[in-house]
């Protein structure tokens, strides 16, 4: 194998990688990794588990994001989740893309569909207000 | 090389279920964001789409990725910060895959009946 093994403890990391950032990305996949795993498993019981996952539909989903708890629980969620996740398809893209071009043409697909993807959850998080929305759709049927 | 035993499994599913994972992530806000278009919109459409139950099985396997991949973080964590992690890391996958299997019991119990319309 070219790359050279993956390193095991946090000295190990730190010999092997030759920069501060690769380091602190190895440091925060950890960190993010275990805040995840209490924000992934909440969000299963909560959708999955408390409920019908096969009943969600608009009136749901906006109950829930007019919960000013629910919108800071997700915005956590989606920050440590995409971050955690895009970092970890970098790493995908270094280990099996070998071809320099193709590398970075992977990785500015990527890095473009998050950042889409960032904006757009954090607009469907804080853009509007579900409990004015809500209101207006009733006033709207009576 | 780890030669195929538990330590390359155990990269091995942690690298395919993140790979799947983060393209479910990429998907499931861009879907839930649809809620931004009201209730008038494409939000109810879409998820009524994605309550057919081939997706239905398919959330199934994504909640069993997303718990073996936490908990198989864990035992990463294990192994990088604590002194006997690397010393344990067979058994401790055995109980990754283990736990995992515990906990999709009560999950597998609580959605089965729902997607067979008789919950």
């Amino acid at each position: 194998m070219a790359r050279a093994a993956a390193p095991r403890t946090f000295r190990d990391a730190q010999a092997t990688y030759q920069t501060n950032s690769e380091l602190a990305w190895w440091v925060f996949m950890r960190v993010s990794g275990f805040l995840l795993v209490f924000l992934t498993f909440g969000h299963l019981w909560a959708n999955n588990m408390a409920f019908n996952a096969g009943e969600i539909d608009f009136d749901y989903v906006a109950s829930r994001l007019a919960q000013p708890s629910v919108r800071v629980y997700d915005s956590f969620l989606l920050l440590f989740a995409l971050l955690h996740g895009v970092n970890g398809l970098r790493y995908s893209i270094e280990d099996y893309i070998q071809r320099p071009q193709r590398r970075v043409a992977a990785k500015v697909a990527l890095f473009t569909v998050a950042g889409i993807v960032f904006v757009l959850g954090v607009m469907a998080l804080w853009t509007f207000s579900f409990s004015e929305m809500g209101d207006a759709v009733r006033a709207l049927n009576e | 090389m780890y030669r195929g035993r538990e330590g390359q499994w155990a990269f091995v599913l942690h690298r395919m279920s993140g790979v799947a994972l983060a393209l479910f992530l990429l998907l499931h806000v861009i879907d839930i964001s649809l809620v931004m278009w009201g209730p008038d919109g494409p939000f109810n459409a879409f998820l009524a789409f994605y309550h057919q139950w081939p997706f239905r099985v398919g959330l199934i396997v994504v909640i069993a990725g997303v718990v073996y991949h936490a908990l198989n973080g864990l035992r990463i964590i294990m192994m990088d910060f604590t002194t006997w992690g690397v010393k344990y890391q067979a058994p401790l996958w055995y109980g990754v895959l283990g736990l995992t299997t515990l906990i999709g019991i009560p999950v597998l119990w609580k959605i089965v009946p729902e997607i067979l319309g008789i919950a």
